[in-house]
């Protein structure tokens, strides 16, 4: 399974991906966690305390020597991506693998290698030995420009309100985007409180709604706290959903 | 007056920012908000409809696919990807949707 997370800022994604990636994990499958938010988010939903990942080396990517032909950055022949996601992921409870592009400490720009690294052995990864669930930060731009290419499966997180749907009818997009690879497209409603928001959601969107998240005082206290909402209320409503989701995705065999 | 909004996805910035817009529009003030988000939806908040503020950022989109001109002082700018919302707050969208990759 290769899916990410993408929707408005603040729908959810973080808590719902951290869940979903726990959830498979203890199902005994491998997952590989990847976040693409240069602000921390999905470490503390799959309960890493603090990230103590070190960025991905600058010399994992490579320029084009002058007169040679082809893109100009490309990886570093000597990095194999399996080798990669050993060396540069750290272990996340219940065995998830997490690997980041690096977080924002000074100089955004000191970043950018780091992150082409990571999205070259995202794309280069293999199918099979892992399943990836992703992280996308919030908003259009890293989903228009790339970042989700390497997914089979796009879940939009979409919340009761008019700039969640807004948000959630342009990502729609993504389906298309990469004609050669056509993608499977659809949502999941978060923070969903009243009859009649998830009928909402899918009506705003045009989109099929997999999953409806309710909203949950106990999901947004650890978010306060800065725990996994797994660890610190396995049996809140919110969990329970992400847990009917991954049972519904494996049922309709969602790659 | 310059201010500008930031922080974190989702923490009310959209909505922090058209409440100041109109507040201050309310108190006599001529006021333009602009939108600089790279998914533009201040239009939502301030009360101007989605359908408004997905024409804007079409207007936006336009000048990158060169269909628009290029607006070359403030004026221009502001009459021209800009609208009126509620209590005379101007609107303009200032940043793009990035642009899909091609295939």
């Amino acid at each position: 399974m290769r899916l990410a997370f993408v929707g408005k800022g603040g729908a959810g994604k973080s808590a719902i991906a951290g869940t979903f990636a726990r959830t498979i994990a203890r199902q005994g499958d491998k997952v590989l966690a990847i976040d693409s938010d240069p602000l921390p988010g999905l470490a503390f939903s799959l309960g890493l305390a603090i990230d103590h990942s070190p960025p991905i080396p600058d010399d994992a990517v490579i320029e084009r020597k002058e007169g040679e032909e082809g893109p100009r950055w490309r990886l570093n022949p000597d990095v194999d991506p399996f080798e990669a996601v050993d060396k540069w992921s750290v272990e996340a409870p219940d065995g998830v693998r997490f690997l980041q592009f690096g977080k924002i400490m000074g100089d955004p720009r000191d970043l950018w290698r780091s992150q082409m690294a990571f999205r070259f052995i995202i794309n280069k990864l293999p199918a099979g030995r892992w399943n990836v669930v992703g992280d996308l930060p919030g908003g259009t731009r890293q989903a228009f420009t790339g970042w989700g290419t390497w997914a089979n499966t796009i879940l939009i997180v979409v919340e009761p309100t008019a700039k969640s749907l807004l948000s959630g009818r342009r990502l729609a997009r993504m389906a298309d985007l990469d004609p050669e690879n056509p993608k499977k497209v659809m949502v999941v409603a978060s923070k969903v409180r009243e009859e009649g928001d998830v009928e909402m959601i899918a009506k705003g969107t045009g989109l099929e709604v997999i999953a409806a998240v309710p909203w949950d005082e106990e999901l947004a206290e650890a978010e306060r706290r800065q725990l996994a909402p797994i660890d610190f209320a396995p049996d809140c409503p919110a969990v329970l959903a992400v847990e009917s989701l991954v049972e519904r995705l494996s049922e309709e065999k969602v790659s | 007056m310059k201010l500008a909004v930031v922080g974190k996805g989702g923490s009310g910035k959209t909505t922090t920012s058209s409440v100041i817009a109109r507040t201050l529009a309310r108190s006599g003030r001529a006021v333009v908000a602009l939108d600089c988000d790279s998914n533009p939806n201040l239009g939502i908040s301030l009360g101007v409809g989605d359908e408004e503020t997905e024409r804007l950022v079409s207007m936006r989109q336009a000048l990158d696919e060169g269909e628009e001109e290029h607006a070359n002082n403030w004026d221009t700018l502001i009459s021209r990807y800009g609208s009126d919302g509620p209590d005379g707050v101007r609107l303009a969208v200032v940043s793009r949707i990035d642009n899909p990759e091609p295939g």
